[in-house]
């Protein structure tokens, strides 16, 4: 048993550097490059005269296959680092931040694959991929008795509904992360020619999209936590930090629809309310740090 | 003399106008942004409020100290400000719900189905067909085509042109009304779950003893035994009561409660909440009558003037007087210059002191009394019979519940619709010309990236279909198109 949660923790080291590796060539990629050409010129004097001329250009294609490749493996080595700890466990590794975290990773890779699949959008991935290693250092900085098996404590101790409650939290905050990339590159693509970015309208409904998959995702850890507060407090709400910041996120987002349906706000507005949706989703995953109330257990 | 008639607006009077503005702003999307962005930065200081955040402010700067101990003070949501808002939201859905049905049914139904030439050559997005064979056969074709792909096609013909409007998934935009209604379920249930319910979050049961849940509930629980398990490392594993329920005093159900597993009778419900330790005592007057015979919990009070030390106490209304007892201060992360009684484990420290009495008194009479043995005081004798265990358990009756799992169920159900169904639209003239007829389509869907994928998708079906190419009209920069068009059979143009 011991073996398979050392095991589980070199998938998450092997799964760290792939996504680190897979930030850096998605960066290449989308960053372009500048290509530096010597020019000669005649003069009307009969000289000629030489000069150096940089011109930007799209970023090697070789490069964002690479970074899609690598993303694909820092995938597969969390897949397995989740699945070794499930076994070890017997449930899905969500019961404090290093399980949380390293269940991210699956998440925030996976989800972004797919949107990759849809959209064949690579340069989101410079930005998501960039916040799943941030992500993965924050998990080597956690204390290292947190990558032992424990039993979990009785509050706890409702795997059906403590897994669904946490992994579409998990699931919802990594699509949010899609939303936050296809919102920056936005920012960036609106108003600027810059040929290999893609087009601002598709960027803003990428925005669009992740948040129809995330905000339902939300409103369901709402619900499920709901329901799970019922069983094990006997109440359905209780005004606890973690519940309200969730539900902070959750108005955030909806602000974002309700702008959406408004003349002039789809763009660089609605691009603005994602930021600060995702400020939001950072606010309440690493809430546990300085919230007291019932989910106090959840931290590190 | 021309006739110049004047048609004149019928005057409405204050009231009318009042109530119109009232409305207006109601069904105001502006008004309901302003409205969650409101309650968003409520539930932030609240969220704040819960957390060590303004604390921080107020260690670094020191200004801010009556500003942060305000905040610190101020319960957000329980405040009217927060009430009156979740108020004027619930009206807005309401008014809102109420003025946009008709809109949205007519949509539905009974949508408009002619446009202008002047709307489609307008559009940042078409495809125009130009065909050989008559403007009817055409137009056949589209709509036989767009039917295939599951739109309703509508058409209506103005002169000699064939008006057409497809869609698809119009019910979807009846999602909006079951999340909607959702959010007022989920406010009528807290009102509920509030006025017609019932929560106490520290009921207490000692091992032994069986306590009456009050509330018009004619029931009372027994607890058999409590226990606590621990892993090696000292994790807590599991916290179990085993009860018996009664209803007016006939056994009813039994079982173990344990954390995330409670029990439940009728509509009351029964959860593991805390336990403790608790002395039984037994006090019999001078004549051996017994006076109290019962297990007493120790923990949920404490005597300022032993504030770490579980202490417990029961009132004894025949003799005037109430029994305070105080247990040993056994947990070595407490001060010990706190613990001014000094307690040995098994030892009790018991006073009586009349019910009436005031404080700053003199010291009631108290004594010290070891597990086993009596003592005498007050002209009661006092046994601490043994030590034994309490369970706190939570005791709720929400009958909000039903509603909120509605609520949830509809809030789901209506995001999923509103999302996953969007409603698509499709307008389009097929009108003759010199050479034959031509088809001009045009998507609703400004801005929306989307919705134009999905009509390069019919248009390429169509492509096929018709075996000619469009000439497609895509927004500045995009080319979506090409990646459609390339899938289809023909070679696809674009202007």
């Amino acid at each position: 048993m011991d073996g398979l949660v050392k095991l589980s923790f070199y998938c998450f080291a092997a799964s760290s550097i792939a996504i680190a590796a897979s930030a850096i060539s998605y960066i290449v990629y989308s960053v372009g490059r500048i290509r530096v050409r010597r020019a000669m010129m005649a003069t009307s004097a009969g000289t000629t005269v030489s000069g150096s001329m940089a011109e930007f250009g799209p970023g090697a294609a070789g490069a964002g296959r690479f970074g899609t490749m690598l993303a694909w493996f820092a995938f597969v080595f969390a897949a397995f680092a989740v699945l070794f700890r499930s076994i070890v466990a017997h449930r899905l590794p969500t019961s404090n931040m290093y399980e949380f975290s390293l269940t991210f990773l699956l998440c925030i890779t996976g989800i972004y694959l797919v949107f990759e699949h849809m959209y064949h959008v690579k340069q989101l991935g410079a930005i998501v991929m960039t916040i799943g290693f941030g992500m993965a250092v924050y998990v080597w900085t956690l204390p290292a008795d947190l990558r032992e098996v424990n039993p979990l404590i009785p509050a706890l101790n409702n795997r059906p509904i403590m897994t669904a409650h946490v992994s579409m939290a998990i699931m919802s905050y990594a699509t949010f992360a899609v939303s936050f990339a296809a919102a920056v590159l936005y920012l960036i693509a609106e108003g600027r020619r810059i040929s290999w970015l893609p087009n601002a309208e598709m960027l803003d409904d990428i925005g669009f999209r992740a948040v129809t998959i995330g905000f339902p995702m939300l409103s369901l850890v709402l619900i499920l936590g709901a329901m799970w507060a019922h069983e094990a407090w006997g109440v359905y709400w209780s005004w606890d930090p973690k519940e309200t910041a969730a539900l902070f996120t959750w108005l955030v987002y909806g602000v974002y629809l309700h702008t959406r349906t408004l003349r002039g706000w789809r763009g660089r507005r609605s691009a603005i309310i994602l930021l600060f949706g995702f400020a939001a989703v950072m606010f309440t995953y690493y809430g546990n740090y300085f919230f007291g109330g019932l989910h106090a257990y959840g931290g590190v | 003399m021309a006739d110049t008639s004047v048609r004149t607006q019928p005057t409405r009077s204050p009231f009318e106008v009042g109530i119109d503005r009232i409305w207006r702003f109601f069904c105001s999307v502006r008004a309901a942004v302003a409205e969650i962005v409101l309650l968003a930065l409520l539930v932030l200081i609240g969220t704040l409020r819960g957390s060590e955040v303004p604390g921080w402010i107020r260690e670094y700067v020191p200004v801010t100290k009556p500003v942060v101990d305000r905040w610190y003070a101020w319960d957000v949501f329980h405040s009217l400000v927060f009430i009156l808002l979740l108020t004027v939201i619930a009206i807005a859905i309401t008014v809102c719900t109420i003025n946009r049905v008709p809109g949205i049914w007519q949509s539905i139904a009974h949508p408009k189905v002619t446009t202008s030439k002047g709307y489609l050559r307008n559009a940042d997005t078409s495809a125009s067909f130009a065909a050989a064979g008559e403007a009817s056969m055409l137009a056949t074709s589209v709509v036989e085509s767009l039917e295939k792909q599951r739109f309703r096609v509508l058409t209506e013909q103005v002169g000699n042109d064939t008006h057409i409007y497809a869609d698809k998934h119009r019910y979807g935009k009846l999602g909006t009304f079951p999340f909607h209604l959702a959010l007022i379920l989920l406010l009528v249930g807290g009102i509920v779950g509030a006025r017609y319910g019932f929560r106490n979050q520290e009921f207490v049961v000692p091992e032994g003893s069986t306590r009456a849940v009050g509330h018009n509930t004619g029931l009372s629980v027994e607890l058999n035994r409590f226990t606590d398990s621990y892993s090696q490392l000292g994790i807590a594993q599991q916290y179990e009561s085993d009860v018996v329920i009664y209803k007016h005093g006939k056994k009813v159900k039994s079982g173990p409660i344990t954390v995330n597993n409670p029990i439940t009778y009728g509509t009351t419900t029964f959860y593991q909440s805390s336990f403790g330790n608790a002395a039984e005592l037994k006090i019999t007057d001078a004549s051996g009558n017994v006076i109290y015979n019962d297990a007493l919990d120790m923990g949920i009070y404490h005597l300022s003037t032993n504030p770490d030390a579980p202490a417990g106490f029961v009132q004894l209304p025949d003799r005037g007087v109430m029994v305070t007892v105080v247990g040993p201060d056994v947990d070595p992360a407490n001060a010990p210059q706190l613990d001014k009684l000094n307690l040995a484990p098994g030892e009790l420290w018991v006073q009586v002191m009349p019910l009436n009495s005031q404080p700053g008194g003199a010291m009631p009479p108290n004594t010290k009394v070891m597990q086993g043995k009596t003592s005498q005081l007050d002209g009661m004798n006092i046994e601490f019979v043994r030590e034994k265990r309490f369970a706190v358990l939570q005791v709720a009756d929400n009958p909000g519940m039903p509603i909120f799992y509605a609520a949830a169920f509809l809030l789901v159900a209506g995001l999923a619709v509103t999302f996953y169904f969007p409603h698509r639209r499709i307008r389009g003239i097929v009108a003759s010309t010199a050479n034959g007829a031509e088809v001009q389509l045009v998507p609703l869907a400004r801005r929306d990236w989307s919705g134009k994928r999905d009509f390069y998708r019919a248009v390429a079906v169509l492509q096929d279909r018709l075996g000619i190419t469009p000439y497609v009209r895509q927004p500045e920069g995009a080319n979506d198109w090409q990646q459609f068009a390339n899938a289809g059979a023909g070679t696809a143009g674009s202007r």
